[in-house]
């Protein structure tokens, strides 16, 4: 009938139970001596019949338990005592149950995605810009902490109005600033906070201001279109959604998708980058300065290395094939020049 | 001299899983849904509601076992477990400020001194949060209305884990025999039902001459796969005449189509059979019979346990669950522990039974939080 363990001893008793007005009669089935009385307002059950098959009745404050595997004596009780009540629920059919929670999983996996995918272009101009400033300034420490960075003051001054110029022309509300640091690689990059970070072999291997505004241009474009924070938004947003989806248990599985997450920052990264030449053309043209600069700069780079590797990685790149940026980018020469010949010096000597 | 010289009771009985794997799902699928609603704080409820399942459904002797664990408990001992890290961070970037900050040796960031401390620390304290998590799991477990428990510190196993694992590697897992042992030692013994404690009577002894055997033979195994391979390898590119430019190469896997995509599974999967078939199976050999000595030398008073789990059924538990866990992205979890109770239930025999009247409740009530720095440092399944 019920199977009934003082919470002393290990002992297991087979026993069956009364009801009297106030008490719960626990005694032995064997001679009916009486093991407990449990005052019927002093009773619990333990736990639910959607998880436990037979769930513990006790009396609060006790470690005892009665344990009752009859169903008919469960249904009695429950019905005899309102605190038994538990006792009498059933387990509903799985079938649809499972139907409909994988159903709103999948919806919900589907709407995280999309909020991931989408959501970061409207929530990441929101981040607290004192946030994404220093996460910026520490990420620009990580990075450079080994590098010497250049100051010469004319030079930084022109490449920071020119920034700020073309910044205002999008109408961001934030101040840029811009680093220089001595060396290579030929390269360029922005951070979170308005960040932006030249390196002096660029500087050195432009042939003229306008490829190097070109190339500001195109940096502005990926602060005004926040692409630091988003990626990280992004990134973040998916390997949360992995590890939710697979209930929170699995590094093996975060192992896999760290690599379908490589993918997507990279594909990410393509689209980030048409974006920014697109938006750094507009500024130029919208200045009314020189915006041939950006295709020409690309173009001398893929003379001195005509085998194009972004166009070889192909889905493992960070950037859309060169000649398409070409194609996309090439305007004419006409338009005011970004420097002054004095600035222009100033910029090109901005490491002496 | 007159010893009492009652026949001991040794009546086999194996435990009993009655869980059905519908139910399972049920509670796994709404712990995903919230999972998502939550953002992932629901883990802790999630966890513990699959662990009354699973404890509930479960039986010894005719006897359930009862999983007492509430979710706050798992979430508290997270939040310190999270405020123990902080606290490091900031120890770490005191050390950063004053030792390393702006000196020309130090030419790297903040970032670099904290993950490759945690790193450092993680290696131990992931032993540590280990048996922790056993004592919480244990303290939270009843049957017939008596407290499980788990004596001895956690600090000490970590520090003898951490010992024996770098050991073992500097000496080419030659002493595999002596940290198994001694690591499963600690975990056995100092286990409790109630006032009843387990006792180990094994030594690593007792095991090498397989460890040697299954030592050289892996290392046979691994010669015999790469030459498999190689030779498939060399035999398919010459016998079918393919070869390719570079260009073509680098065509076939940066634009990859979906006949590349299934060709790379295809070998993916070819060189999962040639490895599964002799490394892993050869693994699961030495597994099993690891498994067999560890169980048949424990007990419990009187009651004695033995197993006789195969080499095929540790590849069902090691190999199959895992690709279960990958194939289907996780989903298959509950079909994994769902097996795994199966298989325990199915191969774990106990001989006799406990005298219950011997056998007291204890008075220390275990951690009053769980698992903090097993779920920060570790991979843990339920």
């Amino acid at each position: 009938m019920a199977r009934f363990y003082d919470g002393e001893t290990a002992l297991v008793h087979e026993v069956s139970v009364r009801t009297t007005t106030n008490e719960l009669v626990i005694f032995r089935l064997a001679d009916a001596g009486i093991l407990a009385r449990w005052p019927i307002g002093e009773l619990a059950v333990l736990g639910d019949v959607q998880h436990e098959v037979t769930p513990p009745i006790v009396r609060k404050g006790s470690e005892a338990r009665l344990v009752v595997d009859d169903p008919e004596l469960s249904r009695q009780l429950a019905s005899l005592v309102p605190q038994l009540a538990p006792l009498a629920g059933t387990r509903p059919a799985p079938a649809a149950r499972i139907a409909a929670f994988g159903a709103t999983f999948a919806a919900l996996v589907g709407l995280f995605w999309l909020a991931v995918e989408y959501g970061t272009e409207y929530v990441a101009p929101l981040l607290p810009y004192s946030l994404q400033a220093r996460l910026g300034e520490s990420v620009f420490d990580e990075l450079t902490a080994d590098k010497d960075e250049c100051h010469g003051k004319a030079g930084v001054r022109a490449l920071n109005d020119l920034a700020n110029r073309l910044a205002k022309a999008a109408d961001y509300p934030h101040e840029i600033v811009v680093h220089v640091m001595e060396g290579g690689p030929v390269n360029a990059f922005t951070l979170p906070g308005g960040i932006l970070v030249f390196y002096s072999d660029l500087i050195e291997q432009a042939t003229d201001s306008s490829q190097v505004a070109g190339v500001m241009a195109h940096e502005i474009g990926h602060v005004v279109h926040y692409h630091p924070v988003k990626g990280l938004v992004r990134q973040y947003g998916i390997e949360l959604l992995v590890k939710l989806a697979s209930g929170g248990y699995s590094d093996m599985l975060n192992t896999l998708a760290s690599g379908g997450n490589v993918l997507l920052a990279l594909r990410n990264g393509r689209g980030f980058e048409r974006d920014a030449d697109a938006t750094g053309i507009a500024l130029l043209e919208k200045l009314e300065i020189r915006a041939d600069g950006v295709a020409s700069f690309f173009e001398q780079m893929l003379a001195k290395e005509p085998k194009d590797a972004a166009a070889v990685a192909g889905i493992w790149s960070s950037h859309p094939p060169t000649a398409e940026r070409i194609a996309a980018t090439r305007r004419p020469s006409s338009g005011k020049p970004a420097f002054t010949d004095a600035e222009w010096r100033a910029v090109r000597n901005v490491c002496k | 001299m007159a010893a009492a010289t009652t026949e001991p009771d040794l009546t086999p009985s194996r435990p009993r899983y009655d869980g059905r794997l519908s139910e399972l799902y049920v509670i796994y699928m709404r712990h995903l849904v919230l999972m998502l609603l939550t953002l992932g704080w629901s883990r802790f409820w999630g966890r513990t509601r699959i662990r009354r399942y699973l404890w509930s459904h479960f039986a010894i002797l005719g006897d359930r076992f009862e999983y007492r664990g509430r979710g706050i408990e798992l979430m508290v001992g997270f939040v310190l477990a999270l405020l123990m890290l902080a606290g490091w961070g900031g120890l770490m970037y005191l050390v950063w400020i004053y030792v390393f900050h702006e000196r020309p040796f130090a030419s790297f960031g903040l970032f670099d001194i904290f993950s490759l401390s945690v790193a450092l620390i993680g290696f131990p304290l992931a032993f540590v949060g280990h048996y922790a998590g056993l004592r919480y799991r244990l303290s939270r477990t009843r049957w017939r209305g008596i407290r499980c428990g788990l004596a001895g510190s956690a600090w000490r196993y970590g520090a003898s884990a951490t010992f024996l694992t770098f050991a073992n590697a500097i000496c080419f897992q030659l002493l595999t025999p002596v940290v198994s042992v001694n690591l499963a030692r600690p975990r056995i013994a100092n286990t409790r039902f109630g006032s009843l404690p387990f006792v180990f009577g094994g030594s690593a002894g007792d095991i090498y001459g397989r460890y040697v055997g299954y030592y050289f033979l892996n290392v046979i195994a691994w010669l015999v796969a790469a030459g498999i391979f190689f030779a498939a390898i060399g035999g398919a590119v010459g016998g079918l005449g393919i070869s390719f430019t570079e260009e073509e190469l680098g065509e076939l896997f940066t634009r990859p189509s979906l006949r590349t995509i299934l060709v790379v599974a295809a070998i993916a999967i070819g060189v999962y059979i040639v490895f599964s078939l002799l490394i892993l199976s050869l693994r699961c050999w030495w597994q099993a019979y690891l498994f067999r000595y560890l169980v048949s030398h424990s007990r419990a008073g009187n009651v004695l346990f033995a197993t006789a789990i195969s080499t095929r059924q540790m590849w069902g538990f090691l190999v199959l669950n895992y690709l279960i866990i990958m194939l289907t992205l996780g989903l298959g979890w509950p079909w994994v522990m769902h097996r795994t109770l199966r298989l325990i239930a199915a191969e774990l025999w106990l001989y006799g039974a406990p005298d219950g009247a011997s056998i007291r409740q204890p008075t220390d009530l275990g951690p009053r939080y769980g698992e903090g720095l097993l779920d920060m440092f570790d991979v843990s399944g339920v």
